[in-house]
Order: C-alpha cells, then sequence, then structure tokens
C-alpha cells in the first residue's frame, strides 16, 4: 500500500497513521497504573490481634533450601496452638521476586523471609511492627532491633542473631605451640598469625574475604564490635570515624605482613587453603560452622569457635555479621495471622524450640545461627546439640555468650547494599595493595554519599 | 420496473459496499491479534519506562518529575561508563573471535564427508542449551587460582598460578572465553542454515577452475555468508551488551568492577529500587545498541 503522494511527500493516510501512533503513544504513556500507585496503606502500625479464634488462611514466603524445610516442618507445632489458621508455605527467590510483588501490589504475601541489610530498603511498603512486639521488645538483642528500626518505627519480626566468633584450628595450632584462649586482641592474633607462619612457612593463617559483598559484610561485624555501622539512626555516614580507620588500619597490616590468605568464602582457593592448614584463623559469623560440617574434609573435627579477639581491653568479644527477619508487607490479606505465626516461632518456647531443636534437616538442631530472642538463647539450656565435627564442642554455649556481649546502637542504612560497588570494592582495591586505608574512606565516602544517600 | 427489480437495484451497491468493507478491513482484523498483544506487551512497557525515566519514583509515593536529571546523573557517572567500557571490551574479546571461529566449524560441520556429522552438531549445541548455573560452578572450579585445573596443567610447563577470576586483568578475559564456549554453537548453527542455502554448483564451477578450499571459503562462502553473519553479529552485540547472567554468577561483576557490564550495572539500579535511573539507563542502552546495530547493518550490508 503506497502511502506516499506520487511527488513523494507524504500523503494523507501517512500523515493520519503517524498522528495517530503518537497519539495513542502519548495516551499510553499517560494512562495505565499511575505512578505512585504501588503499595499504599492507610495505616502504618499493626494493631495487635484481639480475635479470640483467629482463623483464616496465610502466605508465609521462605528462600529456597534448609530453612525453608525447616520452618515448614513447624507449621505443624504452629497448628496446635492456631488450629484454625492455614499456612501456604511458598519457597520463593525473594531478592528476584518480592520487588516487584511490593510496587504491583499483586500476589502479596502475608509474611516473608528477608536478610536484616534489606528491610530498610523495604519499610515503606511494610507494616510498622513497634505495638506487636511491645511486649518482647525488651528480651531481643538490642542489635536486631536496631537493624529492624527505620525512624522509630520496627519492621520485622527479629528472628536470628549471628554473632562473630574467631573460628581456629585447634590441632595446628597446638602443634604450633600456640593457646588460642589466649588472643584476646586483635594485636594478639596478629602475633599468633606470626608464629604460626614461622612454625609453617608459606602458610598465611588469617583469612582475608575476596568476595566485595562479604568483605563488607564482615567490615561491619567489626565495626559492630565497636558498637557503629555505616550510618547513624539519622542516615548520616559515619565511614570517616576512628572506628572504621582502626578496622581498616589493621586489616591493611594483616595484608602488607603477608599473614592473610585471600579467597572468597568457602571458594575452592579458601576451602583448599583450610583443608592444609595454611589458613588457621577465621574470624567469621557462627554460620562458618556448616564449613566443618559439610565442606572441609582433612580438617574436619580439629575447627573450634570462641569469642573475637577485642579491639580494646575490656571491649566487646563479638558483633554482628548477617541475619534476617520476617517482614509483614502492609498488602498483606491477613497481616495480623501472620503476626501470630511468626508470634509462636520466635517467642513461644514450643515454636522456637521446633525452629533450632533437632529436626529431620538439622538432626542435631540448627547450629549456624542463635535465636535473637533472649529468653530461648540461654547458654544452660541448648536449643542445639553440641557439634560432632567440630570436635564435640558445646557450640551453643559459645555462641549464646558472645551474642550478649553485641553492642547495640548500629543500625543499617537502606541503601547498605548498593554500597558494595564502592565500600566493598575499595576494601578488595586495599587487600590488594591499591589503596591506603585513608583512601578506602575517603573514596567510598565521597561515592556513597552522591550515589547512594543523595539520590534516596 | 418491478418491485423485484426495484429491490434488486437497491441491494446491488448494499452488496458492493459490504465486499468493499470487508476488503478493505480484512486485513486489519487479520492483523489485529498481533498488533494489540504487540501494543500491551511491547509498546506500552516501553512508553511507560519512558515516562518512568523522567521521574525520581522509587516503587512508592508519588513520582517527582526530574526531567533530564536521570539521564545527566548516568551520563557523568563513572559507573556507568565503567559498565559500557567493559562491555565494549567484551565485545573485542567475543564478537570478531566468534565469527571467525563459527564459521571455520560451520563449514567443517558441514562437510557432507564428515563422520559422525550429527554427534559434532549436538556436541556443539551442548553448551547452549545448558543451564548457566551449572556452567558457572564449573567455571569457577576450573579457574580458580590456586587448586583450578586450568592453573594446574599451566604449572607442569612451569607457568605460575594465574588469577583467572581475581585479577582484573584477566576476569574479563576468562569471561569472555564463558560466553564463548556457551554461545559459539548457536551461532555454528544459525551459520549451517546459511550455509546450506549455498548452490552447490558454485563450488563444483570453482573446483573445475582449480580453486583451493580456501580460496572457495574467502571468494564463495564468505560473500553469501554476508547477510547471515550480519545477523549473527547483530544478535551477538545484543547479548553482549544486555550481558548480565555471566558476570552476575561467576564474578558479581568483580573484581573491582572489572567485568560488572552495562546490563549487570542496570540491575544494581533497579535493585536499590532506583526506577527512574534504571528506566533512563535502560534507554540509553537501547539508543546505544540500536546505533551499534545500523552500523553494523551499514558495514555489512552487501554490496548488491
Amino acid at each position: 500500500m503506497n502511502l506516499t503522494s506520487r511527488q513523494g511527500r507524504p500523503g494523507p493516510r501517512r500523515l493520519i497513521a503517524v498522528g495517530t501512533a503518537s497519539a495513542l503513544a502519548l495516551v499510553l504513556a499517560g494512562c495505565g497504573p499511575s505512578i505512585g500507585a504501588g503499595g499504599t496503606a492507610s495505616k502504618s502500625v499493626l494493631a495487635v490481634p484481639t480475635d479470640k479464634s483467629p482463623r483464616g488462611t496465610i502466605t508465609i514466603w521462605d528462600r529456597p533450601g534448609d530453612l525453608y524445610k525447616v520452618f515448614d516442618a513447624t507449621i505443624k507445632e504452629f497448628n496446635k496452638k492456631y488450629p484454625n489458621i492455614k499456612v501456604k508455605h511458598q519457597a520463593v527467590n525473594i531478592d528476584a521476586k518480592l520487588q516487584n510483588t511490593l510496587i504491583t501490589g499483586t500476589g502479596v504475601p502475608d509474611g516473608v523471609f528477608l536478610d536484616d541489610a534489606k528491610v530498610g530498603g523495604y519499610s515503606k511498603y511494610l507494616w510498622n511492627l513497634r505495638d506487636v512486639l511491645k511486649p518482647y521488645k525488651a528480651d531481643i538483642a538490642p542489635q536486631k532491633i536496631d537493624v529492624n528500626t527505620v525512624k522509630g518505627g520496627i519492621y520485622g519480626v527479629p528472628f536470628d542473631l549471628d554473632p562473630g566468633l574467631l573460628f581456629y584450628n585447634q590441632t595446628a595450632l597446638k602443634n604450633a605451640g600456640i593457646n588460642a584462649s589466649a588472643i584476646t586482641s586483635y594485636d594478639k592474633l596478629i602475633a599468633a598469625a606470626k608464629k604460626y607462619q614461622q612454625f609453617k612457612p608459606g602458610s598465611k593463617p588469617i583469612h582475608l574475604e575476596q568476595s566485595p559483598f562479604l568483605g563488607q559484610l564482615q567490615l561491619e561485624m567489626y565495626a559492630s564490635q565497636l558498637g557503629t555501622s555505616l550510618a547513624d539512626n539519622n542516615g548520616k555516614l559515619q565511614l570517616n570515624s576512628p572506628e572504621y580507620t582502626r578496622i581498616l588500619t589493621w586489616l591493611d597490616s594483616v595484608q602488607k605482613q603477608g599473614l592473610g590468605t585471600r579467597a572468597e568464602y568457602l571458594s575452592p582457593s579458601d576451602v583448599g587453603a583450610l583443608d592444609a592448614r595454611n589458613e588457621v584463623f577465621v574470624p567469621w559469623a557462627i554460620w562458618f560452622t556448616f564449613a566443618p560440617q559439610q565442606q572441609l574434609k582433612a580438617t574436619q573435627g580439629e575447627w573450634r569457635a570462641m569469642p573475637l579477639p577485642a579491639w580494646q581491653a575490656g571491649g566487646a568479644r563479638s558483633g554482628a555479621m548477617g541475619g534476617s527477619s520476617f517482614v509483614l508487607p502492609k498488602n498483606g490479606k491477613n497481616s495480623q495471622l501472620a503476626w501470630l505465626f511468626y508470634e509462636f516461632l520466635m517467642y513461644n518456647k514450643a515454636g522456637y524450640s521446633a525452629v533450632y531443636g533437632p529436626n529431620e534437616v538439622y538432626p542435631g538442631g540448627l547450629n549456624t545461627s542463635i535465636p535473637a530472642y533472649q529468653p530461648a538463647a540461654n547458654p544452660k539450656r541448648p536449643l542445639f546439640q553440641p557439634i560432632e565435627s567440630m570436635g564435640g564442642q558445646d557450640v551453643w554455649a559459645t555462641a549464646t555468650a558472645a551474642g550478649k556481649q553485641i553492642p547495640g546502637g548500629a543500625p543499617i542504612p537502606s541503601w547498605w547494599a548498593g554500597a558494595v560497588p564502592y565500600l566493598g570494592n575499595n576494601i578488595q582495591k586495599m587487600l590488594d595493595g591499591q589503596l591506603t586505608p585513608r583512601q578506602v574512606i575517603d573514596q567510598s565516602s565521597k561515592d556513597i554519599q552522591s550515589n547512594l544517600i543523595a539520590r534516596q | 420496473m418491478t418491485m423485484s427489480t426495484t429491490l434488486r437495484a437497491r441491494a446491488l451497491p448494499r452488496a458492493r459496499k459490504g465486499i468493499f468493507l470487508t476488503r478493505t478491513l480484512a486485513p486489519y482484523l487479520f492483523v489485529l491479534p498481533f498488533v494489540a498483544v504487540f501494543v500491551a506487551f511491547s509498546v506500552y512497557p516501553l512508553l511507560f519506562t519512558l515516562r518512568l525515566s523522567f521521574t525520581n519514583w522509587r516503587g512508592i509515593g508519588p513520582a517527582e518529575w526530574v526531567g533530564l536529571g536521570n539521564y545527566s546523573y548516568l551520563l557523568t557517572n563513572a559507573g556507568f561508563w565503567q559498565g559500557l567500557a567493559n562491555s565494549g571490551a567484551l565485545w573485542l574479546l567475543i564478537v570478531p573471535a566468534q565469527m571467525v571461529l563459527a564459521v571455520i566449524v560451520a563449514v567443517l560441520l558441514n562437510d557432507m564427508k564428515l563422520r559422525l556429522r550429527g554427534f559434532y552438531r549436538v556436541a556443539f549445541i551442548v553448551p547452549f542449551v545448558t543451564p548457566l548455573v551449572a556452567i558457572a560452578q564449573i567455571w569457577i572450579v576450573l579457574f580458580d587460582q590456586n587448586y583450578g585445573a586450568i592453573n594446574s596443567v599451566l604449572g607442569l610447563i612451569g607457568i605460575p598460578p594465574i588469577g583467572w577470576l581475581t585479577t582484573s586483568a584477566w576476569a574479563k578475559p576468562t569471561l569472555a572465553l564463558l560466553f564463548l564456549w556457551k554461545t559459539t554453537g548457536f551461532i555454528v548453527i544459525i551459520l549451517l542454515s546459511g550455509l546450506q542455502a549455498i548452490d552447490d554448483t558454485l563450488y563444483e564451477a570453482a573446483d573445475l577452475d582449480g580453486a583451493s578450499r580456501s580460496r572457495q571459503l574467502w571468494s564463495i562462502t564468505v560473500p553469501l555468508l554476508r547477510r547471515t553473519l550480519l545477523f549473527s553479529v547483530v544478535l551477538q552485540t545484543l547479548a553482549v551488551f544486555q550481558m548480565f547472567a555471566e558476570p552476575f554468577v561467576v564474578t558479581q561483576g568483580g573484581p573491582y568492577g572489572s567485568t560488572t557490564t552495562a546490563g549487570l550495572y542496570l540491575y544494581d539500579n533497579i535493585t536499590r529500587a532506583d526506577l527512574g535511573t534504571g528506566a533512563a539507563n535502560s534507554f540509553l542502552l537501547v539508543i546505544l545498541v540500536l546505533a551499534l546495530s545500523l552500523g553494523f547493518v551499514r558495514l555489512l550490508r552487501p554490496k548488491d
């Protein structure tokens, strides 16, 4: 069909077609779901449920894998107390699906398992749990309340506390004549590493993380130990501080003295160095217990855990590294029933015993974290058993004692994960000898301020 | 004139009009289902994204109009340019080598005398259909600096361990190798279809004239494959500039952002719920890829 006139100029049909298409484009661009419609709800604080016989169906999202199976097995216990609440438990790739679901407001679940570092970023979509958590707040680890707090509201039901511990190869240290219990400060850790290196030339005894994300997470563990974090309660960046300078200088000195194994957590290089007894100190969250149980072969049974060294005499011997909570989207259909589910699992003895105690997935109990609810984290009443592949050590006692030392006052800013391309990468550059601690602080502060904070 | 004649006379123009309308409207009605789907799932999202790119919307609350703010932020942002530069470098490492390799393999597989031809064809396409996550894990183990098979083999001839995935100098070539290994089979299949469209008599004539195999390749095969090659180049240009899963799984964009491709950088904006910047980033990428594709079309267009 020829739409041009004989002279080659656009004919009337072409003009009409172009005009119609343009008008349609304008209409399409302007209509449809209005930008700004997603996830708005008039109220923001979840009311305490009052129904004496609650009933209904709740949709709960958990990430696929071991924890999904653990929580799935607890539903039976929950239904003993709440027989009329049906739990639709779904294994979902939360990172991939949650944001779009909340924005569109379609198929929104009633409860979601979420990394602590991500709670702040979603807080506008979530119920403020201030009122429902009130009876339990005083008994929850302060660090967990802080990481779930945004502008005075609490947006997550704290699940686990992940205290940082110093994992060490007891057999290797014993052979080198090193007494691990004497490592009470980070300077003494360096001294012990030097001694070990003399005993085993070529070894690089301290783990230096090579993944930007985990490196930044580990930095936050050290900072948490010093009672600080990347931003204060008002969101003000506090990277340029004596605490961060001290931590980065220490990491830099480990690297410069050739005492660190540069490897990504449990990568082939890491596992190889651990099993070869070249890497014998791993300052890491409690979830390192997974390694001797599942990953290490030659050194299985040789590993032990102790509190982290202190930054100064009398200082805290632990800091938090990672952790997760449960969030309740405002657009969920049965948010109050979802709260009852999490209340049971976290604050009811039958509930937290079902989560942490022996189950089909973890026959000795869930030993990769401890409860954030302190009555459940009693050092004398273990929920999980001593770990055989750590020489039968009672890691529960060590971890719960360390957990009590984690200082509060360390909120996680909503842009935390977005800082990895800046701070996380710069830490790696420092550990590769390309930046000084001062440059890491200056460059990262500038980038975080202009790319993340200024664009909030 | 009887009554029936009058009625017939009146009915005739109406029937003609009906036929005219049917003939005029029918083509539009036939294409309507496609157009409806196209508008709903391509045109509308595109325009919505365009509108979004001029706002600072973060998925909730009212969107504030920021004009060209997102575009100017990106165009003055080192991370955005680094992502483009990384994608450009990967393109240089992947596409020219892949085209040469794919032509050679396709010509070999097109040889009727080749034994186990079917087996080789399947073997070449297997990496393309294997899930990337599985391949990525193999890659991570193979290229591990201290315990990987590649460095172990190189160690036998005295080459010291190389940080394939942990140094910015080597991470890009290693990623390019993964992409080459995974997608070359697909390009080979496309080129094979192009080869099968070339008339055998041309080769027979060339044989009679005494042309060597390499001469035939250069003077018959490559010129006649030009359109197919052009299609492949455009396809792979799009794929490289949108490359996301490979660096996401293997290197997470590192070390130091040296494998953060344009696609991965875009993803970072979106995961931070910075949807306005993400939308602007998408449009800048669309413009760039469109310009590159048009450039290739002009460059490789057959002279006939």
